[in-house]
């Protein structure tokens, strides 16, 4: 497998937008070329080559790793609308990771910041630490999230992950979060998105959910009132086919959106 | 002929709150341009009347910082100061808006745009949330003049009128006579729900008391039991479960409902997802009945500003310009987590005060950076200013256009002379994006 690396030169006064750091814009580049992309620096255009050193060498897409060294928590959007390839980056990331990647790999190593694999259309991204707000959720105003893919994460994820996410069974779409804790609203608006939460989670988990499944294997602070319990049960069998094993309560819902809701709730009994 | 020493103007728009009363009476003294007397207005409306005659707090030159303190300097060199510090920026922030009127605000968006900097207005520290959930779930609303002929259910939740609206509850919701509410305060029945008991809540029928920061609870549960779902619970947020049923009664069974809501809910945890929640409520009654809803804005045309934002560059606030054209993102380009996270190389505050309104972290970095404040008054904000343009002050001094928190657009009046040396708003914005042009080309 071809490999480039990226290793941070300087720090950025303001949050650099380095949307061209993705396997589809490097692939078939030489590193003169790679350096001379374009990244946005506030109002201006700057290179890739002013902020980072590059090195190694490029291939096709689909044999294409790009590594990159430091902490780029200043640095926005890297891998933005990927669709092969893989970005590992050693370090803590900014804002819009891989958002609306439709393929590859993402592997972070470190924290990410907000809206980190919003909108994913397909691929993985995953994180071994802890994620901010809105991860793998629709932007603003849009009615479908994350429609495919899966988003692992270590340790905690921020509000409102999974925000609006669909799924489709007769495409075989079946969007995934798995993460180590959860901040409050998680899953808010799903619409057959799966997300296993291993530890605890806060306020209003599923809110507004019409229909998909949330296993939260640690404990819930405050459970929706309008969830209802339906039993024990200990099996559960994820829409992908996937089976978790274990003691889990099950409630259905949300019930604020319909009477009847194949939603499904389980939380570690 | 002599000049009459007193006039009286009729029918004045009160520039202060969302309400923008239409009926105000103010006498004029021809003779010292000054404010002598506001009839029908609030306390809060008439203290700005008041606040337009000359006094210490008003700035009638531009100030220029050198050595810490203000010097007054000539508007040449003021508007080249301002215009050079803008163009030299990376990242500007434009701030502001709420209080001015539209034809200004269209230029500040043309000067933001101009200056590929970040253009913000007060929604993003008040009813932001309420538009992000109008932009997620939709919002079924109406202009005030519907609710007060029709509405004999009304709701304030979270938002205390009779201090922050004081005569709307008068002239739209609460005491007014309507077409089909002949007898007024008697024809409605008014709810609130507030975690203080306010003095809104005192003069209505129900009070609600709920737990702080849980409202979406409350509101969830209000649209499971209007589903026909039974709660399991014995009491959400504080509030015991018979006394929910009660309230979906009352809800279900009124002619026209309304709900009006305030930053209690939009400021508190939750933010978007309470009125998200509550617009899907408001939906679902209108299986029921008719039932709309009308956030409860603050300044007077910051809903205004929401438009002429939208209208231009078809976001509505938190606007970032640096890449060319417009991107939204509220949490990214909004002014307090970008000041916060220190963003931003200049701030040009025009007709606000975030230095009383952010949080601490926020209005450090703001100082530490050049700051140009487009400002009538002495304020946190322009007391620290690099650059002081006095403007003056929209709806008392100039005329111009202000949408009421309904989004109906009100022309205001100009009721006296601006102090003598004072440009406007927007004569300010056109000089200082003619030098940004003129800077930008050499």
């Amino acid at each position: 497998m071809a490999e480039i690396k990226l290793k941070l030169k300087k720090q950025p006064i303001f949050p650099l937008e380095a949307d061209s750091i993705t396997p589809d814009n490097f692939a078939g580049k030489n590193i003169d070329e790679i350096k001379g992309l374009i990244i946005y620096h506030g109002k201006e255009e700057e290179k890739i080559g002013d902020y980072f050193d590059v090195s190694g060498e490029s291939s096709e897409i689909n044999d294409l790793k790009i590594i990159i060294e430091g902490d780029l928590s200043n640095i926005k959007r890297i891998g933005e609308k990927m669709t092969s390839g893989e970005i590992i980056i050693n370090g803590n990331v900014g804002m819009h990771v891989g958002n609306q990647m439709k393929g590859g790999k993402i592997l972070i190593n470190g924290n990410a910041d907000d809206w980190a694999g919003a909108m994913l259309k397909g691929g993985e991204l995953e994180i071994t630490g802890d994620a901010g707000n809105y991860i793998g959720s629709a932007y603003r105003g849009f009615w479908q999230g994350m429609e495919n893919g899966l988003i692992k994460v270590k340790g905690k994820v921020g509000h409102e992950s999974m925000l609006w996410a669909r799924s489709s069974k007769g495409a075989k779409k079946f969007p995934m979060l798995i993460c180590g804790a959860a901040d409050s609203l998680l899953g808010i608006h799903n619409h057959g998105g799966t997300i296993i939460v291993e530890g605890d989670v806060d306020r209003c988990a599923g809110a507004d959910q019409a229909w998909g499944t949330i296993v939260i294997k640690g404990k819930v602070s405050r459970r929706l009132p309008s969830f209802k319990k339906m039993g024990e049960t200990n099996e559960i069998t994820l829409p992908n086919g996937d089976v978790i094993k274990g003691k889990f309560i099950e409630y259905s819902g949300d019930h604020a959106v319909s009477k009847e809701t194949n939603g499904r709730l389980y939380i570690a009994a | 002929m002599a000049v009459k020493k007193i006039k009286t103007i009729y029918d004045v728009i009160c520039p202060f709150c969302g309400t923008l009363c239409d009926d105000l009476e103010v006498d004029i003294d021809q003779t010292k341009n000054t404010v002598i007397e506001v009839r029908n207005g609030c306390q809060i409306g008439v203290k700005k009347y008041f606040s337009s005659n000359p006094s210490e707090h008003r700035f009638e030159k531009p100030l220029i910082k050198e050595n810490g303190s203000h010097k007054e300097v000539s508007w040449d060199e003021a508007i080249d100061k301002a215009a050079e510090i803008l163009v030299k920026a990376k990242r500007p922030l434009l701030y502001g808006f709420s209080s001015t009127e539209c034809e200004a605000q269209s230029k500040g968006v043309e000067l933001a745009e101009l200056l590929r900097g970040i253009l913000d207005n007060t929604a993003s520290v008040c009813h932001g949330p309420s538009i992000l959930a109008i932009q997620d779930v939709g919002a079924p609303t109406s202009t005030l003049g519907e609710y007060k002929n029709r509405a004999d259910l009304v709701i304030f939740w979270g938002c205390n009128p009779v201090h922050a609206h004081p005569r709307h509850l008068g002239r739209y919701s609460e005491f007014v006579r309507g077409y089909f509410r002949r007898d007024g305060r008697n024809d409605r029945f008014i709810v609130v729900v507030d975690p203080r008991n306010t003095h809104t809540a005192q003069i209505a029928d129900l009070f609600i008391q709920i737990n702080p920061n849980e409202d979406y609870e409350l509101i969830n549960t209000i649209r499971a039991l209007l589903r026909g779902v039974e709660i399991d619970e014995k009491e959400v947020s504080g509030v015991p479960i018979e006394d929910i049923k009660k309230l979906v009664e009352i809800l279900k069974t009124c002619n026209f409902g309304v709900l009006f809501f305030g930053m209690g809910i939009t400021q508190s945890l939750a933010h978007h997802r309470n009125i998200d929640t509550a617009i899907c409520l408001v939906r679902e009654l209108n299986d029921h009945t008719k039932f709309l809803l009308t956030p409860m804005r603050g300044h007077y045309n910051v809903s205004g500003a929401n438009q002429v934002f939208a209208w231009n560059t078809g976001y509505p606030y938190s606007i970032d310009f640096s890449r060319g054209y417009p991107r939204y993102n509220p949490g990214e380009f909004s002014s307090v987590e970008l000041l916060v996270k220190d963003q931003i190389d200049v701030s040009l505050i025009v007709a606000s005060d975030p230095a009383s309104n952010f949080p601490a972290a926020a209005v450090r970095n703001m100082y530490k950076h050049p700051l140009i404040a487009i400002e009538p008054h002495e304020t946190p904000t322009s007391a620290f200013a690099d650059i002081i343009l006095p403007a003056a002050i929209a709806g008392i001094e100039c005329e111009g256009t202000a949408y009421r928190m309904d989004n109906v657009p009100l022309r205001l009046r100009k009721v006296k002379e601006p102090p003598e040396g004072v440009l406007t708003d927007k004569e300010i914005l056109e000089k200082l994006i003619e030098k940004v042009k003129e800077k930008m080309g050499a």
